[in-house]
């Protein structure tokens, strides 16, 4: 294979990470291309089948859908091929995403505030009250800190001038970044060689990134904040990562049945008795946090957290309605926001976005479907998308209904042309597959990010779905260290301090909804309003 | 009017019961035409109780029990002073689509989440619009009594407009639903409103009498002329009336859930029997015959 690079093809009209114009290595690959063919097909395809044994052994898996439906427990598929990036490329995203992170947590504290963005005809009030994330129950509450997306995980994608665009955003709960630890782990393990030339930026410091930022906006005195992760269960399909995290700050692991609240404070039952929380690392929606505030049918949540919350007795990370801020038609506005709340010019550009709510836009979209992409609004993961180019014209037609019945509900956006990284084969042999990229950013006191971020790869050929729920896969991100731009990034030593870890083993009995009362005062005895 | 408002509901659990955390809304607003003198609420178990304006401006009480209770007791008392609103403006039908309107009806334009489809839903909406927004609002407030009977147990505080609409009876929580729906459909914004009623006839009766909690609407009126601010009118479509001063507003939502007088949660596995009672009494008797 790249004993002949020619074998290697780049489809055409799309950017190559590894391979530029005439099939000639980018400089900052030449190493790597070196010694993948050193390493040669057969070598490689070994060590992808040692990394599948390992990774089941230890339970790295994922849930996905596969061609025969859903597919349990597979093993989170890293290609062993990584991406490379020069520092400088990376500097360039980190700036703009730090600006961008900045400008989301402006919006998210204006609309639930002053809306000054809305008085100012920047965005629609209707719009925003139309989000289905959009959680009323916060409004006027300022979390500790005025941090409301302490970890956000933007997807970036590169179009075919090479040049970084932002796909979407996701300061709710973003998941992935235990791959990226895990990734580089097991690519130190099963291809040391590859790492011989190259100077990488380490990433294993995020646990302790994301424990300074909790400890950071913890209402409790310096040193003596109680952290927890609180994981929706063993049944989420994101449970490695939430016990992963939680195991890597030394901090407990928490459910719902744990955690109660008594006159607005929230405790963990232990053992010993009650223990205050300060800081919570959630990973589950709004909806399911406060059966009192958020959806009353469920169950799951810790009756009263809100009231805690409200009280500021207690941070939750992320806050409590950033949803409204990663909808995708809000996403539209990015740009704007950062120009409006920053006075800045965005580093970090939008796809073309088309808003369906709009009927010109909507018109012309439809005109062009199967030309553009197109995303339900309150979604995320993929879930619901459309690529108009790969769907066949009758699903089109029936989903052009769809939009036409709830076109607010829905966005349309340019097709990128995915950039590619060599990938590896069952056999070893390397092929262009398109990837994405979702760095990390951790934001307590400051935003950090962690070098690189979890570059996530469509398997088959062509396809540009990296998805993880959709049979994508991933690839070890690799910023490149030439010794020369600042990192800002590491843990200084005192933010590092770790707990040993322990699981509170208790179950308490379930929760019961209060009964409610319907309103039903009777009707007047005589009817006196005239006809 | 001039009423004292006594709202009492006991919960009685089949065995102890621990943490149990409820939410309130059960203040009276104040509004241009409505005055709050004097509210007070007890709980027992005795608990301190937070209070806090929610999103729509609703007065929210919270509380907490967390020690074992077999029982728990909330005791509500309000005097309350209401007057007639003003006579509305009645504009026509182009001021619903202005800036100012678009601008003020915010989120009670918008369909409610679990919306039926349903074809005698669409009946209702062809047959709701009148020759102006306010004619339309005093017509539905006629036409859903009219097609739908009033009768308590055949829904209950879950039902969705679907089962009013299949079982042909409700009452006013499922009627004031069904009018949000109709009044959204023709562009005019309307919002879910949570009270008390004083339902006496109004030749005299009593002063004082047992009544339940109730719920009717109020829709935003473009302003006179066109121009002018759109104002919110209140409309019960239980009672084929515009609201007036025997209503006693708490608050308003998009839905019941947005205000729903008690929300509570509590740990154990008990059952519970609920008595609620509202009981209003006029303390101006003599004022009813001007009314």
């Amino acid at each position: 294979m790249l004993r002949e690079p020619h074998v290697y093809r780049p489809p055409a009209g799309i950017f190559d990470e590894v391979f530029g114009p005439g099939g000639v290595p980018r400089e900052y690959a030449q190493a790597l291309v070196a010694e993948l063919t050193r390493l040669g097909p057969a070598e490689l395809a070994g060590a992808g089948r040692r990394r599948d044994a390992i990774f089941i052994q230890q339970g790295i898996t994922f849930d996905a859908t596969g061609e025969d439906g859903p597919v349990k427990d597979r093993p989170f598929p890293l290609d062993l091929v990584p991406r490379i990036m020069p520092s400088h490329e990376w500097d360039h995203i980190k700036r703009g995403l730090a600006q961008r992170i900045r400008a989301l947590n402006h919006f998210v504290d204006d609309v639930y505030h002053a809306r000054e963005i809305v008085h100012e005809g920047i965005i629609p009030w209707q719009l925003v009250v139309s989000r289905p994330n959009f959680a009323r129950q916060v409004h006027g509450i300022r979390p500790p800190g005025g941090v409301y997306c302490h970890v956000a995980g933007c997807d970036l994608v590169r179009d075919a001038d090479g040049s970084w665009r932002v796909l979407e955003d996701n300061v709710r709960t973003p998941s992935g970044i235990s791959y990226v630890l895990e990734n580089r782990t097991a690519m130190t393990r099963l291809v040391p060689q590859l790492f011989n030339t190259y100077r990488v930026r380490p990433v294993d410091h995020y646990p302790q990134l994301l424990l300074a930022a909790l400890r950071a906006v913890a209402p409790a005195a310096e040193g003596e904040a109680t952290v927890v992760v609180w994981t929706p269960g063993s049944m989420n399909s994101a449970y490695f990562e939430h016990s992963f995290l939680a195991r890597q700050m030394g901090v407990e692991l928490v459910e719902a049945s744990d955690l109660v609240v008594r006159d607005d404070v929230l405790y963990m039952r232990t053992t010993s008795g009650l223990k205050r929380v300060h800081a919570v690392y959630r990973r589950l929606d709004d909806d399911f946090i406060d059966p009192l505030e958020f959806r009353p049918d469920s169950l799951l949540g810790v009756p009263g957290l809100m009231r805690a919350y409200r009280a500021g007795s207690v941070a939750l990370a992320n806050a409590v309605g950033t949803g409204v801020a990663d909808d995708k038609a809000v996403y539209h506005y990015v740009p704007e926001m950062i120009k409006f709340y920053l006075g800045e010019e965005p580093i970090l550009q939008n796809v073309k976005t088309y808003l369906l709510g709009d009927p010109e836009q909507c018109r012309y979209a439809l005109e062009r479907m199967d030309q553009l992409v197109f995303k339900p609004t309150g979604e995320s993961g993929g879930k619901g998308v459309f690529i108009g180019p790969s769907t066949p014209a009758d699903e089109l037609e029936g989903l052009r209904e769809v939009i036409l019945r709830q076109p607010e509900k829905w966005i349309a956006q340019e097709v990128v042309k995915l950039s590619t990284v060599p990938t590896a084969g069952v056999d070893g042999t390397l092929a262009p597959r398109h990837v994405d990229l979702r760095p990390f950013a951790v934001f307590g006191e400051k935003i950090k990010i962690v070098p690189g971020g979890l570059t996530r790869v469509a398997m088959n050929e062509g396809s540009m779905i990296v998805n993880s729920s959709r049979g994508g896969g991933s690839k070890d991100t690799w910023v490149l260290d030439d010794g020369a731009s600042p990192d800002a990034d590491q843990v200084s030593a005192d933010e590092a301090a770790v707990l040993p870890p322990a699981l509170p083993g208790l179950r308490y009995a379930e929760w019961t909804g209060q009964a409610q009362q319907q309103q039903q005062q009777a009707q007047s005895p005589t009817p006196p309003a005239p006809r | 009017m001039h009423f004292a408002i006594r709202y009492l509901t006991e919960y009685r659990y089949d065995h102890d019961v621990t943490d149990n955390l409820n939410a309130l809304r059960v203040r009276p607003a104040t509004t241009s035409n409505q005055r709050l003198d004097d509210f007070q609420v007890r709980v027992d178990p005795e608990s301190r109780i937070g209070r806090h304006e929610d999103y729509f401006g609703t007065d929210v009480l919270e509380f907490g029990v967390s020690r074992p209770h077999d029982h728990l007791t909330i005791d509500v008392r309000a005097r309350v002073v209401t007057g007639e609103p003003v006579e509305p403006p009645d504009a026509p039908w182009e001021g619903t689509t202005s800036a100012a309107y678009e601008q003020a009806a915010g989120e009670f334009l918008l369909p409610a989440p679990d919306e039926p489809d349903h074809p005698m839903l669409e009946e209702l909406v062809t047959l709701a619009r009148a020759n102006s927004p306010l004619k339309t609002l005093r017509w539905v407030s006629e036409l859903i009594p009219d097609r739908f009977r009033y009768e308590a147990g055949v829904t209950y505080v879950g039902s969705t407009v679907t089962d009013l609409l299949e079982g042909g009876a409700g009452v006013c929580q499922d009627f004031a639903h069904l009018a949000l729906i109709l009044l959204r459909r023709h562009g005019i914004a309307a919002r879910y409103v949570s009270g008390y009623l004083w339902a006496a006839p109004q030749d005299g009766g009593s002063d004082s009498m047992e009544v339940e909690t109730h719920a009717w609407i109020e829709a935003l009126m473009p302003g006179a002329g066109g121009r002018g601010e759109p104002v919110w009118v209140g409309a019960d479509p239980t009672n084929r009336r515009l609201a007036g001063e025997s209503h006693v507003k708490i608050g308003h939502g998009r839905f019941y859930q947005d205000v729903p007088p008690i929300r509570g949660v509590y740990q154990g596995a008990a059952g519970a029997q609920l008595h609620a009672n509202v009981q209003m009494t006029r303390l101006d008797p003599q004022a009813s015959a001007r009314a």
